[in-house]
């Protein structure tokens, strides 16, 4: 219980922290503070995408239904994050650029994250059966794994070519203050801890509607 | 037990000869995949007219219309065994390897006279620029490599699922999306005498990937 | 009735055991928990009522389906095969065993012996036909096939690769008084060389097997 109130807590220092505390980078003006939760809503639904991965591979090689509940509970976390992630970047670009969607690299690999995830869950919900709908969703997982490195790598090669993003080098910039670097990181570190606390609840309650089923029977 | 001529080599031989013959005997899935790949194209004619200058969108459209009609054909290999029950025969004389690589065959040969059908047409119908043959060819060819080899895991998931139709498509996409931006780009590239080496490589380390994670992925395929 | 050559002998130690061998589909419905050991030439009734599992139990041990709990052990000649490499060595004739509609009865049981890899495919196609009664219609579609003929050329199909291990699930269904002396035969003939299971609960076919494993099911009327 005390977990929770300190998670809680932490988040919202951290988001008081970045609108208050922290300074802003002169070239993004006020919308630096999106930074503070897109950037780790992105880095979230990246690792939570990670973790869904790795439990399918875990599941088919040993058939213990865990691994499906924490590949099927990351992919809604991960879905949820994406959509954070994806909306609030959406807004930045549209007080930057003035577009809501411009196809730049980044963009584009956490829109097709997006399809991924939305595609994975949809194949779970057209299943019937436990075991078989953890092992084909796994499969799934698995191609996916497979094609996620071209569509980080294929994007910026392809599409760079033809609309050259003139800010594609500002995550390079040498000089951001340290205080934006902190509020960051400590907005990442919360949200990554409610990634894993949601997830465990997740699991758990996998785990207890199993044995009630086999209670039952 | 009776003495055996080796190998999964061999079933993946009669499988694919099984679906060839299949196939031939009820011409459901061709007909189909033919029917939808000259109506699309026909309706783009009607609508677009020619456009023998714009490269970019003639590359775009060439290959939504081959994927497209691939997704509304690739999958029947499977949903046909499951449908007539005979998975349950083909599981006792083949390994999933072997039976998803027949079908993997199949699906090549298949998507072969798809595009023998279908590009002539394109060029007649919608217009383009003469093409360099070994260069459209190339990129033809490993698309359709990648193209196969993700239709035929998808599909062979998809087949033991609620949805078809739309799921498949929904949930190939995605999968999809590295071959269609390098065959696209590579098709302009050979209109406009553009490097298209990039491209290439792009879609042959593709269909290598797709490849071997399905030869892991095969065995598990069917396992209940 | 036809002597088979002696290279074809089929091998006479099979052994097949079971602990706690168990599977659910639902809540209610599965397997309950069961365990044996069987060894060597002779035949075993599988029994209980309806609901109790006897086909998931021949599916397991065919290594179609994987068991949600327990274990299942098939040894031939000593050696033992996991569920995947049990193909060569099982042969199953089951009510949901389908064959391909637009294939004739040849031609189905030609695609098996293919796919296996057997010696000989057209021999043995028109042997495994004989000995069931159905060569006059080796040139009969599948669909053509009454459900009697049908049965018959599941058990054909069972029969194809002179396997040690067959497993029947209710041999006799659909059968006339002249199939189901058929069918004795067949067991009588196999029991002396492989190992047989029956699934039924047909009084006949019980009387074929020298012992039985009772299945304890809920069956269809109890309260849950």
């Amino acid at each position: 219980m005390i977990w929770k109130v300190f998670l809680f807590a932490w988040i919202a220092a951290g988001m008081l922290a970045g609108f208050l505390w922290a300074p802003v980078v002169p070239v993004l003006g006020a919308t630096t503070r999106v930074f503070y939760f897109h950037f780790p809503a992105a880095l979230v639904t990246t690792l939570a995408f990670g973790w869904s991965m790795v439990h399918s591979a875990l599941y088919l090689a040993r058939r213990d239904l865990t691994h499906d509940d924490h590949a099927a509970g990351a992919a809604d976390l991960g879905l949820l994050f994406c959509v954070v992630a994806t909306i609030s970047g959406s807004m930045w670009a549209r007080a930057m650029w003035g577009a809501y969607w411009n196809w730049d690299p980044r963009e584009t690999s956490v829109f097709f994250l997006l399809l991924i995830y939305a595609a994975y869950l949809a194949l779970r919900a057209a299943i019937d059966g436990e075991t078989r709908r953890a092992r084909l969703a796994a499969i799934y997982s698995c191609v996916a794994f497979v094609t996620v490195p071209f569509l980080i790598f294929v994007v910026p090669r392809i599409y760079f070519s033809l609309h050259p993003d003139p800010l594609f080098g500002r995550r390079g910039k040498p000089d951001i203050d340290p205080r934006i670097m902190l509020v960051a990181a400590w907005m990442f570190a919360g949200f990554t801890a409610l990634f894993f606390w949601l997830l465990s609840l997740r699991v758990r309650l996998g785990r207890v509607e199993r044995c009630a089923l086999k209670g039952m029977a | 037990m009776p003495a055996t001529r080796s190998s999964s080599a061999g079933a993946v031989w009669a499988i694919l000869r099984k679906e060839c013959r299949s196939e031939w005997r009820t011409r459901y899935g061709l007909n189909s995949a033919l029917l939808f790949a000259v109506t699309t194209l026909t309706s783009i004619s009607f609508v677009v007219g020619k456009i023998a200058d714009r490269t970019d969108i003639l590359a775009a459209l060439l290959w939504i219309v081959l994927v497209f009609a691939a997704l509304a054909s690739l999958a029947h290999t499977f949903v046909r065994e499951v449908e007539g029950h005979t998975m349950t025969m083909l599981r006792l004389v083949a390994s999933p390897t072997a039976i998803a690589l027949g079908k993997l065959g199949f699906n090549l040969l298949f998507l072969g006279v798809l595009e023998a059908v279908t590009v002539p047409l394109f060029l007649v119908l919608v217009g383009g620029p003469p093409l360099h043959w070994d260069r459209f060819l190339a990129v033809l060819g490993l698309g359709s490599v990648a193209l196969a080899a993700a239709a035929t895991l998808v599909g062979a998931v998809i087949a033991q699922t609620r949805g078809r139709g739309a799921l498949f498509a929904a949930v190939s996409l995605p999968i999809l999306l590295p071959v269609l931006a390098g065959a696209v780009s590579g098709t302009r590239g050979q209109w406009n005498g553009a490097p298209i080496g990039a491209e290439l490589r792009l879609l042959g380390a593709y269909a290598a990937a797709l490849l071997g994670a399905s030869l892991i992925l095969y065995d598990h395929l069917w396992e209940e | 009735m036809s002597a088979l050559p002696a290279r074809e002998a089929v091998s006479a130690v099979a052994t097949l055991s079971a602990r706690e061998l168990t599977h659910r589909y639902s809540p209610r419905r599965g397997l309950d928990p069961v365990s044996f050991d069987l060894a060597g030439p002779g035949v075993t009734a599988v029994t209980g009522p309806n609901g109790s599992g006897k086909s998931t139990l021949l599916r397991i041990v065919a290594g179609l389906l994987r068991p949600s709990g327990g274990s299942c052990v098939l040894a031939c000649e000593g050696r033992e095969l996991p569920a995947r490499a049990r193909r060569p060595a099982i042969g199953l004739a089951a009510p949901d065993l389908s064959f391909y509609e637009e294939f004739t009865v040849g031609e189905n049981l030609s695609f098996a012996a293919a796919a296996r890899g057997l010696d000989e495919p057209r021999g043995r196609v028109r042997e495994s036909l004989a000995r069931v009664g159905l060569l006059a219609r080796a040139a009969a579609r599948a669909d053509a096939l009454s459900s009697g003929m049908r049965q018959r050329l599941r058990l054909a199909f069972a029969l194809l690769h002179q396997p040690p291990v067959l497993l029947l699930d209710e041999p006799g269904s659909h059968l006339d008084d002249d199939g189901r002396v058929m069918v004795a035969r067949l067991v009588g003939e196999h029991a002396e060389r492989g190992l047989v299971l029956i699934a039924t609960n047909e009084e006949r076919e019980k009387t074929l097997a020298g012992h039985a494993i009772q299945l304890r099911g809920r069956g269809v009327g109890d309260p849950a």
